[in-house]
């Protein structure tokens, strides 16, 4: 790790000014550090300047507002995130889907917008392969050893995102607040998050100069249950293999609103539109169900070692539906 | 041996070195570093394999803080190893493996060590690497070792009766492929040290190990300088597993601090230990066993190739280990196994608890209980039939030494699992709510040595103090033997003061010093309670006499023990007496499988082990279960990713451990004590023993609840799912 020097933010604004005030890749925000300290660890990224956002305690909170919608500030930890009551009663799927979680030092730590920040844990990223995403020419997984990569081709890279709380946040349909030199924008978690491109080889699309602020959780349909469901390798402290998200409100027995969304089968969070199209106006049952994890993993495309996968997210798919509808605990 | 009642001998004494290792008031290696000293950072070739066109130090050397950047120039006999030395310090002409060392820099602070060791520029001509041992066998393979015109290390058959005829003969016959990949020793502190030349002109390097002795004959040939020249001391050590017998810094401390004439320090991050370091051979073993219709096992033959990497380290004998053991703990008339040591430009193997055993024991555990199941027939009840009993011959056609208690340990097992597991009985619907979690038992026994093998000259030296005036009143015990976290110390101590017959407190130990302490042998092969523990007896009792005899108030004796004598194998026929003692283990073992995610979950072990005596019940108890973590790691998570002799898990992110979660809720050790004829007090060895049948009974347990064999270990989620999909066609998984 190479020497840097560090400043702190004490607010938003501050951060903002600090950020668009330094050369290019000069300067980087540190949340939690989870992520970015094993990224410099590593040598992947050296940044001459840490702008520290903790003292930024503005960013830290969870609140409710009248219309029933739930702001979350960026530095919220995502301990904070799985503790909150009032969250587990309304929005269940968010503290399940912190739960398991990286471990509870790392929960204690990590940030709500470093965790939808955070880079992939591909091998050959994290290693010293100079590969697509870092800038050379070649995905290495693609042919290499790739038994936690992605099952749908959306770009040249094969990563997963690792993070458990974008699945959920997707299901919710959140919004993300994100401040810049020219003012906020707030843009919907689903366009956050875009599959690496030849131009922009990142998971998300933030500017260097912008600042996450909040993730707003819009009030959900009226008697709307969520589950999250992930598969690891151990027992606790893994990434997903898969994991998948959804959210539903029945009316009259039938289905209302639906979300389902899949992590670890693709650079982000992918929701699955046809199976939504395939449940609305239905009544759920085992068989239908079934029908729709059939139709959640449709498109893939497993790589040599990673063929697993498909059943592994029609399974989540089926049972984080049924879950979410009540019909399966 | 007398073993007259004894007062220490069995208890459960507790740890003296526990309340400094959780508190943190214990001092590793690397609590030694201290201000002032210089700093080592080590330049990795990073590549498989690849011819050192040009190497220039000088931007290096020129860099803040440099004090010197020193390479295969500056070492004076290039080369170590346990066996061959055939490992370079610092690599002058061709780098093997990814973590083969080219330069030393040596600056005044890691810092600007670290940021002079990417100043070092290496011009390298990359050659073809041979990173498959099967393929690096092939004529025109890419050569490991040039020199030596082939990369077969070691092959070694073993011959007994007539397998042709016996397989001709044979009820059933079956074949079996297994594979198993690497595993990383994951010792909590990873490699540190320090070193300095004292005001002798001695240089002395403080570190960790698991034999002072070696480390020492190794260091001394490399710097040529006399043994007594060279001090190896042992801080607390962070755990070992066999992946400290290697050397891995030690020689370089060794070295920079004597070229330098001043305190060097180092400090491995965990890329650099994974990387570095030595792992478990990955073997990939065919076989074909056969039986007759009454349950009788009258033939095994195989074929038992392991990678060891780049360098020798000790493959030829985990080769062996692995090859007497591929007919696991049975007599069987007919053998013909033959074992391959393989060199590739992959991370050397070397010792790791078990060596070798676990590997073969995966194959022929499994193929024991198939057997079973082809001949309709129960799998302890062809155990049973064919397991080694007292005068039984080895595939060495030689019988089995004293002591043979493989039967009693196996229906102990049958027992408990009967009676904690119901096992036998048939099962009710396993989770009436889930109809995906399926439950299964599996059973599996083990063997393994105890000791150094195939005509080693086995020894362990110790001496004893005595002092005191009318009364003996306290005791020195000198033995420079390594207490890995296994708690060598204690049991020692014990066996003095249980054998001098005074209180624990009586008794010191000076074990961490290669120039004060007589030499114990290693701290491997489940022997230092045999071997250390005998030397101490012995020590102890000739002490003793002398002291009864002496008018001063002192006395003392130094006493060599060696066990009965063993020979090398026949290059021939394998023919031989491999071993002095061997350990004899049986596991039951309960899993629940998740057919819809491929996970398995250990419910219950339980473990039952032959351990001739417990020194520390406690402590043969805790072997136990910590083994036991290991041996879930290995059997179901640990995959040590290679790709073209690139290290893909250099972190604990993706080379998954077990956590407290992944273990069993319910373990239970079951320890017999049926005495050695050599162990003090009886005591034989347990510290490998657990993991030998247990990735064969998990198998066997996750056959027994879902139908589908797996024989590539470890047994991961995506294994199992890829072998229920493949039993049931590719519509649902489960
Ligand atoms: C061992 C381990 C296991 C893990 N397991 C899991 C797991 O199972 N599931 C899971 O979801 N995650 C897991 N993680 C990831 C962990 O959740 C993330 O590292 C963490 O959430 C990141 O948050 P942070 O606050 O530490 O971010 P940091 O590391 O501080 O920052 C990460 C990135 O976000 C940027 N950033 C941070 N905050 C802001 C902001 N407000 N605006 C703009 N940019 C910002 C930083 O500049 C940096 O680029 C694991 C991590 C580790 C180390
Ligand atoms: S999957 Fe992405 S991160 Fe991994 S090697 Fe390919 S391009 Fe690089």
């Amino acid at each position: 790790m190479k020497a840097f020097d560090h400043v702190t933010a004490a607010s938003t604004r501050e951060a903002v000014e600090l950020l668009s005030s330094a050369a290019p890749d000069g300067a980087r925000l540190i949340a939690g550090g989870t992520d970015l300290l094993t990224l410099m660890k590593a040598d992947l990224i050296a940044p001459p300047r840490l702008i520290d956002l903790k003292p930024a305690s503005e960013l830290r909170y969870l609140r409710f507002d009248d219309a029933g919608a739930l702001h979350i500030g960026a530095l919220t930890t995502l301990a904070d995130l799985e503790r909150h009551p009032e969250v587990a009663q309304r929005l269940p799927v968010l503290p399940q889907s912190v739960r398991d979680a990286a471990t509870p030092q790392l929960r204690a730590l990590a940030t709500v917008g470093g965790n939808l920040l955070q880079r992939p844990r591909c091998w050959y990223y994290r290693g010293d392969a100079l590969c697509w995403l870092k800038g050379g020419s070649a995905c290495f997984a693609r042919d290499g050893q790739n038994k936690y990569h992605a099952i749908l081709d959306h770009s040249p890279c094969v990563a997963v995102h690792p993070s458990d709380l974008a699945p959920a946040l997707l299901a919710l349909d959140a919004e993300l607040v994100i401040h810049g030199p020219g003012g906020a924008r707030v843009l919907p978690v689903e366009s956050f998050f875009a599959a690496p491109t030849d131009q922009e080889r990142v998971e998300y699309r933030l500017a260097a100069d912008e600042v996450l602020a909040e993730i707003t959780v819009p009030r959900q349909p009226e008697g709307a249950r969520g589950a999250y469901l992930k598969v690891m390798d151990r027992q606790a402290w893994a990434f997903a293999l898969v994991s998948a998200a959804a959210q539903v409100a029945l009316r009259d027995g039938r289905i209302e609103h639906v979300r389902l969304v899949l992590g670890g089968v693709a650079n982000v969070p992918q929701r699955i539109r046809a199976v939504e199209d395939l449940l609305t106006g239905q009544e759920l049952t085992p068989k239908l169900a079934e029908q729709a994890a059939e139709r959640a993993v449709a498109g893939a495309k497993p790589l040599a070692h990673n063929a697993y996968k498909v059943p592994l997210a029609r399974e989540l798919a089926r049972r984080a539906l049924l879950a979410a509808t009540g019909l399966m605990v | 041996m007398s073993t007259p009642k004894t007062h220490l001998i069995g208890a459960s004494l507790p740890r003296p070195d526990a309340l400094g290792k959780v508190t943190g008031a214990a001092r590793y290696p690397a609590d030694l570093i201290r201000p002032g000293m210089l700093h080592l950072q080590l330049v990795f070739a990073q590549r498989p394999h690849a011819r050192i066109v040009a190497l220039d130090t000088s931007a290096a050397e020129g860099a803040p803080g440099v004090a010197a950047v020193l390479t295969a120039k500056d070492v004076p006999y290039n080369a170590h190893g346990l066996i061959d030395a055939d490992q370079p310090a610092l690599c002058g002409d061709v780098v093997r493996f990814e973590g083969d060392k080219v330069a030393l820099v040596v600056a005044e602070s890691k810092e600007q060590a670290e940021a002079a060791a990417k100043l070092v520029a290496v011009t390298y001509e990359d050659l073809p690497a041979v990173t498959d041992a099967r393929a690096a066998l092939a004529a025109g393979a890419p050569l490991v070792h040039a020199e030596l015109g082939t990369n077969l290390l070691l092959h070694i058959p073993i011959r007994k009766g007539d397998t042709a005829r016996a397989f001709a003969e044979a009820a059933v016959v079956l074949e079996g492929a297994f594979s198993t990949s690497w595993q990383e020793h994951a010792f909590l502190q990873p490699e540190a040290g320090i070193a300095y030349v004292d005001e002798q002109e001695r240089v002395v390097i403080e570190t960790a190990g698991q034999w002072l002795h070696e480390d020492r004959r190794q260091i001394a040939a490399m710097l040529q300088l006399p043994e007594e020249q060279v001090i190896v001391r042992y801080a607390a050590i962070g755990g070992a597993f066999g992946g400290r017998e290697d050397l891995s810094m030690q020689h370089l401390l060794a070295l920079a601090a004597w070229k330098l004439r001043r305190p060097v320090a180092m400090q491995w991050k965990r890329e650099e230990s994974m990387i570095a370091h030595h792992k478990r051979h990955p073997f990939d073993i065919r076989c074909r066993w056969g039986a007759t219709r009454e349950g009788r096992i009258t033939a095994v033959e195989a074929e038992v190739i392991a990678d060891g990497g780049a360098y020798a380290s000790t493959s030829v004998e985990v080769t062996k280990v692995a090859t007497l053991f591929a007919s696991g703990c049975y007599e069987i008339p007919n053998i013909s196994v033959d074992g391959y040591a393989v060199y590739t430009n992959n991370v050397p193997c070397g010792a790791f608890r078990g060596f070798g055993a676990p590997q073969a024991q995966f194959a022929a555990e499994i193929m024991v209980t198939r057997l079973a199941h082809a001949l309709g027939m129960d799998p302890v009840e062809l155990r049973r039939r064919n397991i080694y009993r007292e005068g039984s011959l080895e595939p060495t056609q030689q019988p089995l030494p004293e002591g043979v208690s493989a039967l009693p340990v196996l229906e102990r097992c049958v027992e408990e699992a009967r009676a904690r597991l119901r096992y036998g009985e048939p099962r009710e619907s396993d989770v009436p709510s889930a109809p995906h979690l399926r439950r299964g038992i599996g059973i599996a026994c083990g063997i393994k040595n105890v000791g150094y093998s195939f005509g080693y000259q086995e020894q362990s030296t110790a001496k004893v103090h005595l002092y005191g005036k009318a009364e003996l009143e306290r005791a020195v015990v000198l033995i420079g033997a390594a207490d890995v976290g296994q708690g060598a110390h204690l049991i020692l101590r014990q066996i003095a003061a249980e054998t001098l017959g005074i209180a624990l407190e009586q008794v010191s130990m000076v074990t961490d010093d290669s120039g004060e302490a007589p030499n114990a042998g290693s701290a491997s092969a489940s022997r230092m309670t045999l071997m250390g523990g005998r030397a101490v007896h012995d020590a102890a009792l000739a002490a003793r006499a002398k002291w009864s005899a002496a008018e001063e108030y002192e006395a003392e004796a130094e006493v060599q023990f060696h066990p009965p004598a063993t020979t090398p194998l026949d290059p021939m026929s394998g023919a031989g007496r491999p071993n002095y003692c061997y350990g004899y283990a049986a596991q039951a073992v309960e899993v629940e499988v998740n057919t819809l995610t491929g996970q398995v979950r250990v419910l219950r072990v339980i473990s039952v082990h032959d351990v001739g005596r417990a020194i520390n019940m406690q402590q043969v108890e805790g072997q136990i279960e910590g083994c036991l973590a290991q041996a879930v790691g290995y059997a179901l998570l640990e995959d040590f990713q290679v790709r073209d002799g690139h290290v893909l898990t250099p972190y604990f992110s993706t080379y998954l451990l077990p956590t407290a979660l992944d273990m069993p809720p319910e373990i239970v050790p079951v320890v017999l004590e049926l005495a050695d004829p050599n162990g003090p007090y009886g005591a034989r060895g347990v510290a490998e023993m657990p993991l030998v049948p247990f990735a064969p009974a998990v198998a066997a347990a996750i056959h027994d609840a879902t139908g589908v064999w797996l024989s590539q270990q470890p047994m991961t989620p995506e294994r199992v799912l890829a072998a229920l999909s493949a039993m049931n066609g590719q519509s649902t998984a489960g």
